[in-house]
C-alpha cells in the first residue's frame, strides 16, 4: 500500500501529441528525426526531431489566448501536462495537496536570443525579460492550470525531469503530498544547437546509438509530465494505477563537466543504487531504456556501467532517443513516459539505425521492435552534463 | 530525526568568509553592488582559478570552507540553489553567437553555462559520487534545495548534506532586471529600505554554503526543526502550515524570538510581510538582513546563514531587528519566512540546540 504509483501521463515530442500517436510511432518505427522547421538557425541542415507544431499551433489546440507573451517550453509542457491531468483527473479545485516539478535547463533561450540585443536598445520587448530564467515556463505552466500547492524547477541538463520524479516521490513519502506531477519540458534554441555543435557531438544524419560508427547525437525537443501517488489516493478518486515507480538513484560521476568516466562510475552506481532502493535483483530487469544519445563518449561508458551492473548477459538495451532525438531537460520523464508504454503494452522499443557492434564493449541493442509476453520491471537511465546520473525503475503492479 | 547545521560560510557584500558584518556591518549606498572577493588561494589552486567563473570560485571556496577535510564520498548529498545559474558564462556564449551568426564558436563558455556546472564542479573537487542536484526556482530556490535535503533526512537516505545558495549579477542582468523594475532609481539608505515607499531592492551577490549533519557535535550550530513551502496559499493554509510546524516541534507561537524576513524596501514585496504580520504573527519581532545583503534570486540562503549565525552568538543584534531598535537576548527559536512575489512561500524553523 505504500507503493508509488504512476496514474497518469502526457507526453509532446516530434513523434507526436499524446500516449496514442507515441505509441504508434514506436510500434511502426517511424522515427521523428528530420528536417529542422521552427527554429531559425543557420545549422538548417542538422538533423533534429522537432515537435511539428508551432507556437500558433499550441496555442490553437490550448484554446488559449495569454495576456503575455509564452515561450515555447511553456506550451509544450502545457500541452503534456494536459494530457496528465486529464488523464489523472485533476482539476484547480482536486481537494488533495499536489506538488508540481518541473525540470528544464535552457529555460526561455528560444525567446532570450531573439530579442538579446534588442533588449538593451529599446523597451518593445521588455515583456519577455522575465520569462529568461527557468522558472519562467513552470511558473506559467502552474499558473494556467492552478491547483498546485507546491511547485519547483530543477535544472540538471539532461537527467533534469528524472530528478523531478525523484523529489515528486520523495515529497509523498514523507507526506508532504498526496499527489506529485512530475517530469521536464525543454524547447530546441539556438544557443542549444549552437553549444553542443561546438562540442562536435551532434550527428549529421540520423544518430546511432551504441553503433560502432556513430557520430553523435541529434537534438530534440519535447515535454513528458507523469502522476505520481500512492494507492489510497488514486481508489479514493477513482483513478486506475498505470504501473509503480519501484525505485530511483540520483548520483554524480565527478569525472568531467561535459564528458563521462570511461568506466562510467556514476551511471553503474544510479543503475546498482536504483535497483537496491527498489529491493529488485538486477535479473528482475527485463529491459533497460538506456540514456543512448549516440555519441561515441556517452554510449561507451554506458554500455561499460550496464555490463558491470548487470553482468555478461544484461536485459533488452535500447535507446530511443534514435526515435525522439535527445530532448536533453526533457528527457527523463519523455523516456520513462516510452518505457511504461513498453511495460504495459509489453514491447521492447526498437534502437534505431544500429549496425555494428561496438569494439571496446560488447553490447547489441535491440534492433526492432520486439513483442514480450509478460515485461515486468524496467529501468530508465538519464545522465547529464556534469555527470548528473539518474536511474528510475517501473514496475507492472501485481 | 534531528537535522543540525554544522558550519555554514558566505561570499557576498558584507565581509567575506566571517561573521565580522554581525558586529561591523557595512552599509551600502549604491544600488548595484558585487560580492567582496576573498582571496582564493588558500581554496583553489591558481591554475584551476583561472578556468573558473566568479560563481564557481565563490561556490567552491564556500564549500570547502564548511567542510574542511571531508572528502572522497563523505558527503552524502550536494544541492544547489541559483536563480541563474553561470550567467557570466551564458550571456559570454550567447554574445559569441549572436554577433558571429552562429559561427566561429568554442566551447568554453557553453561548457560552464549550465545551472548545474555549480554543483558539478563542487562534486569533481570532492570527488563525490553521491546525490547531486540544482534547484532553479527564483525567490524559493534556496528554499527548494533545502526541502530535498530535509525531505532525504527525514527518510534516512541520507546523513549530511552540502546545501549551497549561489548567483552573480552580470551588467546585464543588472540592466535588464532594472528595466523590469527590479532595482531602486537612485542611492539607497536603511531607512528608504525600512520605509519600502517605492518599487525595488538593490543588487547583491550570493554565495552561502552550509554543512548539514544528523548527528550533533560541539560544532552544531542550531538544528533546523522544520520546513514547508507552499504555492499561492491561502491565509488560512499559512496559518495551518504554520500551526502544524510548531506543533511538531511542541511549541507554540510565543516560543518564537523573531520572524526572519526577506523585507526589501520594495514596496510590493514588503506588504505581503506587513500583511502576513498582522494575520500572523502579532507582536513577534521582524528581523531582516536584506537591507545588509541586498536583493538576488537565491539570497534566502543568506537569511538561512543570518538566522543561523544570531542562533550561534546567542544574540540578535539591534541593526537586524526591523521594528524595535533593540537586540533580541538568547533567542531560542528564529522562523524564517520568506515569499516571492506573492506566489511562493516558505517555513524554515531553526532552533537552538
Amino acid at each position: 500500500m505504500n507503493d508509488i504509483l504512476v496514474t497518469a501521463m502526457g507526453i509532446l515530442t516530434g513523434l507526436g501529441l499524446g500516449k496514442d500517436e507515441t505509441l504508434q510511432s514506436l510500434i511502426n518505427q517511424n522515427s521523428a528525426i528530420g528536417e529542422l522547421k521552427h527554429l531559425n538557425t543557420i545549422h538548417s541542415s542538422l538533423p533534429v526531431s522537432e515537435v511539428r507544431l508551432s507556437d500558433k499551433d499550441m496555442l490553437s489546440l490550448l484554446n488559449y489566448n495569454p495576456q503575455n507573451p509564452l515561450t515555447r517550453t511553456t506550451l509544450l509542457g502545457m500541452l503534456a501536462l494536459r494530457e496528465a491531468l486529464e488523464q489523472a483527473k485533476i482539476d484547480k479545485d482536486t481537494p488533495k495537496r499536489i506538488a508540481f516539478i518541473s525540470g528544464t535547463t535552457v529555460g526561455g533561450m528560444e525567446k532570450n536570443e531573439e530579442f538579446y540585443l534588442e533588449f538593451f536598445q529599446n523597451n518593445s520587448k521588455d515583456e519577455y525579460i522575465s520569462l529568461h530564467d527557468c522558472a519562467a515556463s513552470t511558473q506559467d505552466i502552474a499558473d494556467y492550470f492552478g491547483g498546485f500547492d507546491f511547485i519547483t524547477t530543477i535544472s540538471t541538463a539532461c537527467s533534469s525531469a528524472a530528478n523531478a520524479i525523484i523529489l515528486g516521490a520523495n515529497l509523498i513519502k514523507a507526506g508532504y503530498v498526496d499527489i506529485a506531477v512530475v517530469g521536464g519540458t525543454e524547447c530546441l534554441s539556438k544557443f542549444h544547437l549552437n553549444g553542443f555543435n561546438t562540442l562536435m557531438i551532434l550527428d549529421k544524419e540520423a544518430c546511432k546509438p551504441f553503433d560502432k560508427n556513430r557520430q553523435g547525437l541529434n537534438l530534440g525537443e519535447g515535454a513528458a509530465y507523469i502522476v505520481l501517488e500512492r494507492m489510497e489516493s488514486a481508489k479514493e478518486r477513482g483513478v486506475e494505477p498505470i504501473c509503480k515507480l519501484s525505485g530511483y538513484a540520483n548520483t554524480c560521476d565527478a569525472f568531467h563537466q561535459t564528458a563521462s568516466s570511461p568506466d562510467g562510475q556514476g551511471a553503474f552506481l544510479s543503475m546498482k543504487r536504483a535497483l537496491e532502493d527498489s529491493g529488485l535483483s538486477a535479473e528482475d530487469i527485463d529491459y533497460i531504456n538506456a540514456h543512448g544519445t549516440g555519441t561515441d563518449n556517452n554510449d561507451s561508458s554506458e554500455a561499460s556501467a550496464i555490463k558491470r551492473v548487470f553482468g555478461e548477459n544484461p536485459p533488452y538495451v535500447s535507446s530511443t532517443k534514435s526515435f525522439t532525438g535527445h530532448t536533453t531537460s526533457a528527457a527523463g520523464s519523455v523516456e520513462s513516459v516510452i518505457s511504461i508504454l513498453a511495460l504495459k503494452n509489453n514491447f521492447i522499443p526498437a534502437n534505431l539505425n544500429f549496425q555494428t557492434p561496438m569494439e571496446d564493449v560488447d553490447l547489441v541493442p535491440a534492433q526492432r521492435t520486439i513483442q514480450l509476453p509478460n515485461i515486468k520491471h524496467i529501468m530508465t537511465n538519464s545522465f547529464g552534463f556534469g555527470g548528473n546520473d539518474s536511474s528510475c525503475i517501473f514496475s507492472k503492479i501485481i | 530525526m534531528a537535522i543540525y547545521i554544522q558550519s555554514i560560510s558566505q561570499i557576498s557584500i558584507q565581509e567575506p568568509l566571517c561573521d565580522n558584518w554581525f558586529e561591523n556591518p557595512i552599509y551600502h549606498s549604491q544600488r548595484y553592488v558585487p560580492s567582496i572577493e576573498p582571496n582564493y588561494k588558500q581554496y583553489i589552486n591558481p591554475m584551476s582559478s583561472r578556468r573558473m567563473g566568479k560563481i564557481l570560485k565563490r561556490a567552491v571556496t564556500t564549500s570547502l570552507n564548511v567542510l574542511h577535510e571531508r572528502k572522497d564520498n563523505e558527503i552524502d548529498a550536494i544541492i544547489t540553489a541559483t536563480g541563474l545559474g553561470c550567467i557570466e558564462n551564458t550571456e559570454k556564449f550567447l554574445y559569441s553567437m549572436l554577433e558571429n551568426n552562429e559561427t566561429l564558436l568554442t566551447p568554453t563558455y557553453f561548457i560552464q553555462s549550465t545551472h548545474n556546472t555549480i554543483s558539478s564542479q563542487i562534486a569533481l573537487e570532492l570527488k563525490c559520487n553521491n546525490y547531486n542536484s540544482t534547484y532553479v526556482h527564483r525567490g524559493i530556490s534556496f528554499e527548494s534545495a533545502l526541502f530535498d535535503a530535509f525531505l532525504q533526512f527525514k527518510l534516512n537516505k541520507i546523513t549530511n548534506a552540502l546545501v549551497g545558495a549561489h548567483d552573480e549579477m552580470t551588467k546585464d542582468i543588472f540592466t535588464l532586471y532594472d528595466k523590469i523594475g527590479y532595482w531602486k532609481k537612485g542611492d539607497i539608505c536603511v531607512e528608504t529600505l525600512r520605509k519600502s515607499e517605492t518599487l525595488g531592492s538593490f543588487s547583491g551577490e550570493v554565495a552561502v554554503s552550509s554543512f548539514l549533519s544528523n548527528e550533533k557535535n560541539e560544532d552544531s550550530i542550531c538544528s533546523l526543526a522544520g520546513m514547508n513551502i507552499l504555492h499561492k496559499p491561502t491565509k488560512e493554509k499559512l496559518e495551518e502550515t504554520l500551526k502544524r510546524l510548531l506543533e511538531e516541534n511542541n511549541l507554540t507561537l510565543s516560543d518564537i524570538d523573531a520572524v526572519l524576513v526577506g523585507h526589501s524596501g520594495d514596496k510590493e514585496n514588503d506588504e505581503v510581510y506587513s500583511k502576513t504580520k498582522e494575520n500572523l504573527f502579532n507582536d513577534i519581532p521582524f528581523v531582516w538582513y536584506k537591507h545588509l545583503f541586498g536583493e538576488s534570486f537565491s539570497m534566502s540562503g543568506l537569511g538561512f546563514y543570518v538566522g543561523a549565525t544570531c542562533l550561534k552568538k546567542n544574540i540578535i543584534p539591534k541593526h537586524l531587528v526591523f521594528d524595535s531598535p533593540k537586540e533580541i537576548l538568547n533567542p531560542k527559536h528564529i522562523l524564517i519566512y520568506n515569499h516571492f512575489q506573492n506566489s511562493e512561500h516558505s517555513f524554515i524553523l531553526l532552533s537552538k540546540c
